[in-house]
């Protein structure tokens, strides 16, 4: 159940941790695993105070930018085909371009299954886990 | 002149009392004048035998009708006569096919089971696709066929859940880990969401159970992805 001014984690390492929702996009309501939406960067990772100095780990965020995410947990339980029910603890997300590749390149943290039949297969291929 | 019309409009509804009556007189008397009582004619009998290219040439009115008889059907039989209970029939039926051992139903028939799984054991699921789950047993919902059990883990420092029906042909096995130490009092232990009483990950007790099974079968551990 992601609308807008739902802020999400963000699992990624594009440099941002807490994002907002703006818009869900292709969908008249809430969304669930596998939508796209838009967010805006409300606080991004710190990665010591020598990050700026190394740039090969520098955010490719910045706190207010406007960029597309997908959504990969959800608090809201999602019902299976065969009648389970799989609910996180969180709302997460993982930023994309406008092609719909991730921006980071790596993702900690468990995903959902569901993303593979929404043909997020490189979100779910980069992710340690899924469920 | 307009007075005139008026009054003369006016006067007009009493022109037929003005009138003179005589057939007033004349009427009396033909009504007390008796004729012969004449009998309404009847219809003369429709020929029987008629050839089969003249009946189709006269009119519809003046054919002898043919009573058409509604036709009555019996009530239709009484569902309930032909089968007293249907969800229980329909419920054993699906049962026969889902769990024709009964082994699945008894493991989570915590009413009646002794041995059956309780509330607060630890359950490792091994899905259809090859995909272990395994977890804390937060709830057993018993509703006959649609029997579910609420599996709660943390994966990646993210809690989990999962409400996985007992009897879904999807579900290959469902094993007890570690059962409770202590009988919990409560039927749903959805308190257990809470940080205060959250168990955390189960992991490295279903993976010291995975250790100890494999090394009394004497095989390899599974090579399932560690949930």
């Amino acid at each position: 159940m992601i609308q807008l001014k739902s802020m999400l984690n963000c699992i990624d390492n594009s440099g941002a941790a807490v994002v907002e929702c703006v818009q869900v996009l292709k969908k008249k309501r809430p969304a669930t695993v596998g939508d796209r939406i838009v967010i805006v960067v409300q606080k991004q990772r710190s990665f010591g105070p020598d990050s700026a100095n190394n740039s090969g780990i520098a955010n490719k965020v910045r706190r207010g930018d406007i960029r597309h995410a997908v959504v990969v947990r959800v608090k809201k339980e999602m019902q299976r085909a065969d009648g389970s029910l799989v609910k996180f603890d969180d709302n997460a997300c993982v930023l994309i371009n406008k092609s719909g590749d991730p921006i980071g390149t790596r993702m900690n943290g468990v995903v959902a299954t569901e993303l593979r039949a929404r043909q997020w297969s490189k979100i779910l291929s980069l992710a340690p886990m899924h469920v | 002149m307009a007075s005139f019309s008026q009054l003369a409009r006016q006067l007009g509804c009493s022109r037929p009392l003005l009138k003179p009556q005589p057939l007033i007189q004349s009427q009396i008397s033909s009504r007390s004048i008796t004729s012969a009582y004449s009998p309404k004619p009847e219809h003369a009998p429709f020929p029987t035998k008629i050839p089969e290219q003249f009946l189709s040439q006269i009119p519809d009115r003046f054919k002898p009708r043919i009573q058409k008889r509604m036709k009555i059907y019996p009530p239709p039989p009484s569902a309930r006569a032909a089968c007293k209970d249907p969800i229980t029939t329909v419920k054993e039926s699906q049962l026969a096919v889902l769990d024709p051992t009964g082994e699945r139903g008894t493991l989570f028939d915590y009413r009646r089971n002794p041995r059956s799984v309780r509330v607060g054991d630890i359950l490792r699921v091994v899905f259809k696709n090859g995909d272990p789950f395994s977890g804390v047993c937060l709830s057993i919902k018993l509703c006959g066929i649609d029997t579910s059990f609420l599996l709660r883990n943390e994966l990646t420092r993210v809690g989990v859940e999962m409400m996985v029906k007992v009897y879904s042909p999807n579900v290959q096995s469902v094993e007890i880990v570690q059962r409770t130490q202590k009988r919990k009092r409560r039927a749903r232990l959805y308190y257990m969401r809470k940080p205060k009483h959250d168990m955390r990950s189960v992991e490295n007790v279903v993976s010291n159970y995975l250790r100890q099974q494999s090394a009394l079968t004497g095989q390899r551990p599974s090579s399932g992805k560690k949930r």
